[in-house]
């Protein structure tokens, strides 16, 4: 019993580790001998290298069936995000305080919106007039690539910050962009252009009427030449149709919640899950 | 601790040393010595406190004086008022159980038990890191404190699981204790009544009679040839005869004192009841053979260890990648989260429960074998025996006295004592066969009891002892019914055996009606039989007896006491009818009539056979490498006979005394090695120190241990652990509870066994028969493995699991799996194939091999732990990882645009996250995408989960040789996977907090290579492993 229950001390326990670490006796280093630990070292490795080299060869394999162009699913992507800049977060999404009277709180803002415009180089891209979808079976453009609309700011015309660098800010009627998000070969309808719609979230009791947009380019529109997208690879210059929606008749010192939609047939917003799924909500304060 | 220990054992001791000096009778030195020998630091305060106790002096009064004492009246006995006071005062009349752990304590231990505790801390670790959330961001997203609550939950699922187990193997026991109330017959108010012996109170005038129980202790006031067994207490099972008489100064050795739960075998006594309860000297003994604690099982220890082993995996990977995240950068919260994350992937949730299950199932098995487990971790514990002490009576016998061989015509002749007596094969056509039946038939006082004509002869109850129950029987066989026998040779008169005479006499008419002579026959000690004979019977006719003829019996006496049989001689001798008319009046005060000058007529033998199973399970055993002693209070002669019938000492071997004996030398100078076996008796173990005993048990294979004491029986049980084995004992009487309580597993005799054993053992043989306990080994071992075999399969996934927390700390990908799919893997699907590799067969002969050694095979060792983890392990993990990699890219993130996406995809406040193809992503879409990686992982592991489960079928052997499909539990299994899997993807896809998506079916055929590739290596460690055994490849590769 004594023998079977005896615990070991603290310098046994050490002496034992120690043993274990360096056994002068056999010349084992952490139980195996040096020769011993090579061995099994080169076991490992070579047993690495090859499973590394199998999973590498898996995913080579993989990218080779990936289609360069178009991903294989889309069903996560069914309907475009739509997102707002500026994008400013509070606790609960997008969230915008600022002050009428003092610049540095709508500077931000402001720069934000100049940054989000400074656009990639759109050269080779082509000037559209059509209002119809802009099909493109072949890949004509320079490079094997397709063509892609030019979209600039200046067809932001008051929102372009061209004409007001503050983007309405400083009269108290400022200018958001609405950004629709790109999905590839995405059609949005059916043959009308899908148009931007923003208004009060619950309607301001004291104010009674209802929010008073002015939106560019003209009935706040993304025209549809921009769409299908072909993706990357096949249209490196694409760049993004933004519709600026500026907001006449915001209450003072109130907090308002706007909401902008999407309006077209394939776009929806009734995802319980996705708040931002064909529409985006915020929450503006324009204090004075 | 350890001090109070000791002197609970020493009391114990002392106190089991009392009661043997009752068969031991002046070997009270001997015992002393031995006493001082294992004990040296005995105190002796204690025992003199225990002598105290005993210190009765009931005995020693007188009638008068002992009613005065105990205010009763011998003739009205108590009145019932009186006795209900002190009913009040004593309690009832039984033994306390042993003190049970409270469930709540049982319940509680369960839930902190094992890698509860990690889990705990992972629980609450989840709600502290809310708690921080909360306090800086009161919209913190609550599934920290979900996840904290599943953990918890598990928990407490598992722990009351285990709980339930447990409660139900107690369950099996208790209902087993329950036996009907005794009952006791009392004088009570001048009535004889019945009441429950429980209610009995000291002062209490009882009456038992042959065949009860003793219902307390008590003190003999008059007896009609009563006889009591007192083997519970002492261990002999020779009867003892019990009276008024005041024979001895110790309260244990004279006549005139019953014991609480001994038998009375035969007469009636009429006592005082002087102790009752747990004051009873049983009630001593179990009380304090409870005080000797209870080794860990080995099965315990083992799962200590690997519990050990992979909560410290878990905690140092844990804490390594903490540091990791926090030196890269992360916060202190996410790098919290991260580590419960860890955590839980590294512990094998589900697989406590799963042993528990495999455990109970396995005892469930063995109890259909006869096997009765009362605690489930015993099971295994079997398995690891290498030496069992085993019993001679009842466990290797068939504990009835059986007529081995007899000796008439100058000839020895065979008997058939197996377990049906049906083949006696014997010449018995001798004339001096005629008369030797007679004379048993005659000779004899035994009787069937009435009632009992349907039951087959050997199991036919006798009120007898035992070499008269055995006589009856064999002549019952052999001659047909021996009570119409006896109705026609009518009993005239009859001296019954007495301890002086050494012999038993009757007169009876003939069954000859010419024939008026009477016949006096006589039956006894073979050497006082021969001395009263004159002439001996050969073929029917009568010869002088000279010296030659009384050599041959002498050599024939011998011989067969030589086997350790009881042998008996015969004689009769018709009276001349001249001399003893019909008429004559026989009185066996005066002996009117001749006892001498009889005619001898044969001798015949008795022995205790072995039960016809036992030699082969030695056989077994021994092949097992399993040491098989025998520890037996019986004579070193008929221990040996017996242990040497049954393989215990094989043929070929011979002691020391044997050698001795052939070479015609002194023991002394034999030549120790020579000898394979030894007895050794009681006599020299008690001047043995402790040294010289674990020598014995060391050099010699083939130990046997004859007039041991009990606490020598225990003293035999510490030196085999001495030597590292793990000790089963089996006993059955009080005397071997202590014992039963120290070896690693003590095995009770169901039939025999009493309760104190019963209580004190892990296990019970419910036919008391040796053979079980070798099903018991077998499953034993085989359950050992196949844990070993689940334990591989379960830890195995934990990499994979464990691989995509560690990269997603390292490499920022998008998590590819969640901890609470991570769960549903531990507690989901992985559950029912693991309890299915407990149904595996063996893969060899597992009884051919040797038992595991206790501190060397560990159930997880680091070939294991190495294997599933390094190799199994991480090819699981690049399976899954593939199919991760495969669902993304197809959506459009190929795994370059994956790394170190992790701050960007996790950001809420992203909603248009670029993929590979340009295409924009909200939060949500994305999050969706990371559930369906996480199913599509989930999937992963699952498949390859499909190829773990049938490599761990085998551990050597190809799955090819051990049969893909003889283990159909392993494919209700695989089963139960997929389909819990299609569930939980299909079923639950749509409901979000879960985690699972609807997955596309191709995925789920991703991992195959994999898993065909984790097939294929294993076949290939395996083949390499039978090829080279012992080589490089062998010790690194076999767990």
């Amino acid at each position: 019993m004594a023998a079977l229950q005896e615990k070991k001390t603290c310098s046994q326990r050490m002496e034992e580790f120690q043993r274990y670490c360096w056994n002068p006796d056999t010349g084992q280093m952490l139980g195996r001998t040096l020769s011993r630990w090579v061995w099994i070292s080169l076991y490992y490795v070579a047993f690495y290298v090859v499973m590394t080299g199998l999973f590498a060869l898996c995913l080579y394999v993989l990218m080779q069936t990936v289609d360069p162009y178009t991903p294989d699913y889309q069903d996560q992507l069914r309907s475009p995000g739509v997102t707002l800049r500026p994008d400013v977060y509070g606790e609960k999404g997008l969230e915008i305080v600022y002050n009428v009277s003092d610049n540095r709180t709508w500077a931000d803002l402001t720069h934000t919106l100049h940054t989000f415009y400074s656009p990639a180089a759109q050269e080779d891209s082509i000037n559209c007039t059509s209002d119809q979808y802009f099909f493109q079976e072949r890949f004509l453009a320079p490079n094997h690539t397709k063509f892609s609309c030019k979209f600039t700011a200046d067809m932001l015309q008051n929102c372009s910050g061209l004409v007001d660098p503050d983007f309405g800010f400083e009269e108290g009627k400022p200018c958001f962009i609405i950004k629709m998000n790109r999905i590839v070969k995405f059609l949005p309808s059916n043959g009308s252009a899908p148009r931007v719609d923003c208004a009060f979230l619950d309607q301001p009791h004291e104010l009674g009427q209802p929010l008073q947009v002015v939106y560019y380019p003209p009935n706040g529109t993304f025209s549809l030449h921009y769409f299908p997208y072909y993706g990357k690879k096949a249209q490196p210059h694409y760049s993004n149709p933004l519709v600026a929606a500026k907001l006449l008749n915001v209450p003072r010192n109130t907090q308002v919640a706007i909401v902008c939609k999407v309006m077209a047939e394939h776009v929806t917003f009734d995802n319980p899950h996705d708040p931002y799924e064909g529409k985006v909500e915020f929450k503006l304060k324009i204090v004075k | 601790m350890r001090q109070k220990r000791s002197e609970i054992y020493s009391v114990e001791l002392s106190g089991t040393e009392d009661i043997v000096r009752t068969d031991q009778g002046d070997d009270k030195e001997k015992y002393r010595g031995l006493k001082n020998n294992c004990l040296e630091r005995k105190k002796k305060n204690h025992e003199e406190e225990f002598q105290k106790e005993l210190q009765l002096d009931d005995h020693k009064l007188s009638n008068t004086e002992l009613e005065k004492k105990y205010g009763t009246n011998i003739i009205t006995g108590l009145s019932s008022t009186r006795a209900a006071e002190l009913l009040a005062r004593d309690g009832p009349n039984s033994l306390t159980p042993p003190k049970q752990t409270p469930e709540i304590v049982k319940f509680l231990k369960q839930m902190v038990g094992g890698f509860s505790i990690l889990l705990w801390v992972g629980a609450f670790l989840c709600w502290i890191a809310y708690g921080i959330q909360y306090s800086s961001d009161k919209s913190a997203s609550l599934n920290n404190v979900y996840l904290g609550s599943v953990l918890v939950l598990v928990v407490i699922l598992t722990g009351v699981f285990a709980y339930y187990q447990e409660a139900k193997s107690t369950n099996i026991m208790s209902s087993f204790n329950k036996m009907i109330p005794q009952q006791a017959l009392v004088i009570r108010d001048s009535e004889k009544k019945t009441i429950p012996a429980e209610q009995l109170v000291v002062g209490d005038i009882v009456e038992v009679k042959g065949g009860d129980q003793i219902p307390a202790d008590i003190r003999v006031l008059s007896s009609q040839g009563c006889r009591v067994d007192n083997s519970s207490l002492t261990g002999e099972s020779e009867p003892q005869p019990r009276s008024s008489e005041f024979t001895h100064e110790n309260p244990l050795e004279t006549k005139n004192i019953c014991f609480y739960s001994t038998t009375c075998l035969e007469g009636t006594v009429t006592g005082m009841v002087i102790n009752t309860g747990d004051r009873t000297i049983i009630g001593h003994i179990a009380s304090l053979a409870s005080g000797v604690g209870n080794e860990k099982t080995p099965i315990a220890i083992e799962i200590e260890h690997f519990v050990h082993i992979v909560a410290g995996v878990a905690v140092s990977i844990g804490i390594l990648f903490f540091i990791i995240a926090v030196s890269l950068k992360y916060r202190v919260l996410d790098s919290v989260i991260f580590l419960i994350g860890i955590i839980v992937a590294n512990v094998p949730e589900g697989l406590l429960g799963t042993v528990t299950v495999t455990l109970s199932l396995t005892a469930k098995r063995m109890a259909k074998k006869n096997c009765l487990v009362k605690n489930l971790e015993a099971v295994e514990t079997l398995g690891s025996t290498s030496i069992i002490c085993s019993d001679k009576t009842g466990t290797l016998t068939q504990n009835r006295m059986t007529v081995a061989h007899l000796w008439f015509d100058n000839q020895i002749f065979v008997a058939d004592t197996s377990e049906d007596h049906s083949n006696q094969v014997f010449d018995q056509s001798s004339s001096t066969w005629a008369s030797l039946s007679k004379i048993i038939t005659l000779c004899n006082r035994a009787e069937f009891k009435p009632g009992q004509e349907n039951v087959p002869i050997m199991k036919k109850a006798v009120i007898g002892d035992a070499s008269e129950t055995a006589l009856l029987k064999f002549s019952e066989v052999i001659l047909g019914d021996v009570m119409e026998i006896r109705k026609r040779n009518r009993k005239v008169v009859e001296i019954p055996f007495n301890s002086t005479n050494k012999f038993q006499l009757s007169i009876h008419e003939t069954d000859d009606p010419h024939d008026k002579r009477f016949l006096l026959v006589m039956k006894g000690a073979p050497e006082r039989i021969l001395q009263k004979c004159s002439t001996i019977m050969i073929n029917g006719e009568e010869h002088p007896l000279d010296k030659s003829t009384a050599k041959t019996f002498h050599t024939a006496y011998m011989e067969l006491g030589g086997l350790g049989e009881r042998v008996l001689g015969f004689c009769h001798l018709y009276l001349p009818a001249d001399e003893f008319p019909e008429t004559y009046s026989f009185d066996i005060d005066t002996m009117n009539f001749p006892t001498s000058n009889l005619c001898f007529v044969g001798l015949l033998s008795m022995i205790d056979p072995p039960r016809s199973t036992v030699p082969d399970a030695v056989t077994k055993c021994r092949s097992a490498g399993i040491k098989v002693i025998m520890v037996t209070g019986d004579h070193p002669i008929t221990a040996k006979a017996i242990a040497k019938s049954v393989g215990i000492i094989s043929a070929n071997s011979e002691t020391v005394e044997d050698i001795a004996h052939r070479l015609n030398i002194p023991v002394e100078q034999v030549n120790q090695r020579d000898a394979k076996a030894a007895v050794v008796t009681g006599m020299e173990l008690k001047d043995m120190s402790s040294e010289q005993l674990d020598e014995i048990l060391a050099n010699y294979q083939e130990i046997v241990f004859a007039r041991t004491s009990p606490q020598q029986k225990l003293i035999i049980v510490e030196g085999c652990q001495r030597q590292d084995a793990v000790v089963a004992v089996t006993g059955d009487g009080v005397n071997d509870s202590p014992a039963l309580k120290k070896a690693d597993i003590g095995i009770a005799m169901g039939i025999a066994g009493s309760d104190a054993a019963k209580n004190a053992a892990d296990m019970v043989l419910l036919d008391d028969n040796f053979a079980s306990i070798v099903t018991g080994v077998e499953e034993g071992r085989l359950i050992f493995d196949n844990l070993k075999k689940t334990i591989a399969y379960t830890l195995t996934k934990n990499i994979a699991e464990l691989c995509p927390f560690l990269i997603y700390i390292i490499a920022g990908l998008p998590l590819p799996i969640g901890t609470i799919t991570i769960l549903f893997i531990d507690l989901g699907t992985d559950i029912i194939p693991s309890i299915a590799l407990a149904y595996e067969k063996a893969e060899s002969d597992i009884m051919n091999r040797k038992p595991r050694h206790k501190k060397k095979d560990r159930l997880v060792n680091k070939q294991l732990a190495v294997y599933s983890y390094l190799h199994i392990g991480l090819m699981q993990a690049l399976g899954a990882f593939l199919v991760y990699f495969t669902v993304y890219a197809q959506e459009g993130f190929l795994p370059h645009t994956l790394i170190n996406l992790r701050v960007e995809w996790e950001n809420d406040n992203v909603n248009d996250l670029e993929d590979h193809y340009g295409q924009e992503w909200t939060r949500y879409q994305r999050e969706y995408l990371e559930w369906t990686g996480y199913t599509a992982f989930f999937v992963g592991i699952l498949v390859q989960q499909i190829a773990d489960l049938i490599i761990r079928k085998t551990r050597r052997n190809s799955i090819f040789q051990q049969g893909l499909f003889r283990n159909k539990v392993i494919w209700v299994g695989i089963a139960s996977q997929i389909i819990i899997g299609l569930i939980l993807s299909y079923g639950l896809g749509s409901v979000t907090a879960l985690s699972f998506t609807m997955l596309r079916a191709q995925y789920w055929f991703v991992a195959v290579p994999h898993a065909i590739l984790i097939w294929v290596y294993d076949e290939v460690r395996k083949l390499f492993i039978r090829l080279y055994p012992g080589s490089w490849w062998d010790k690194n590769m076999y767990y």
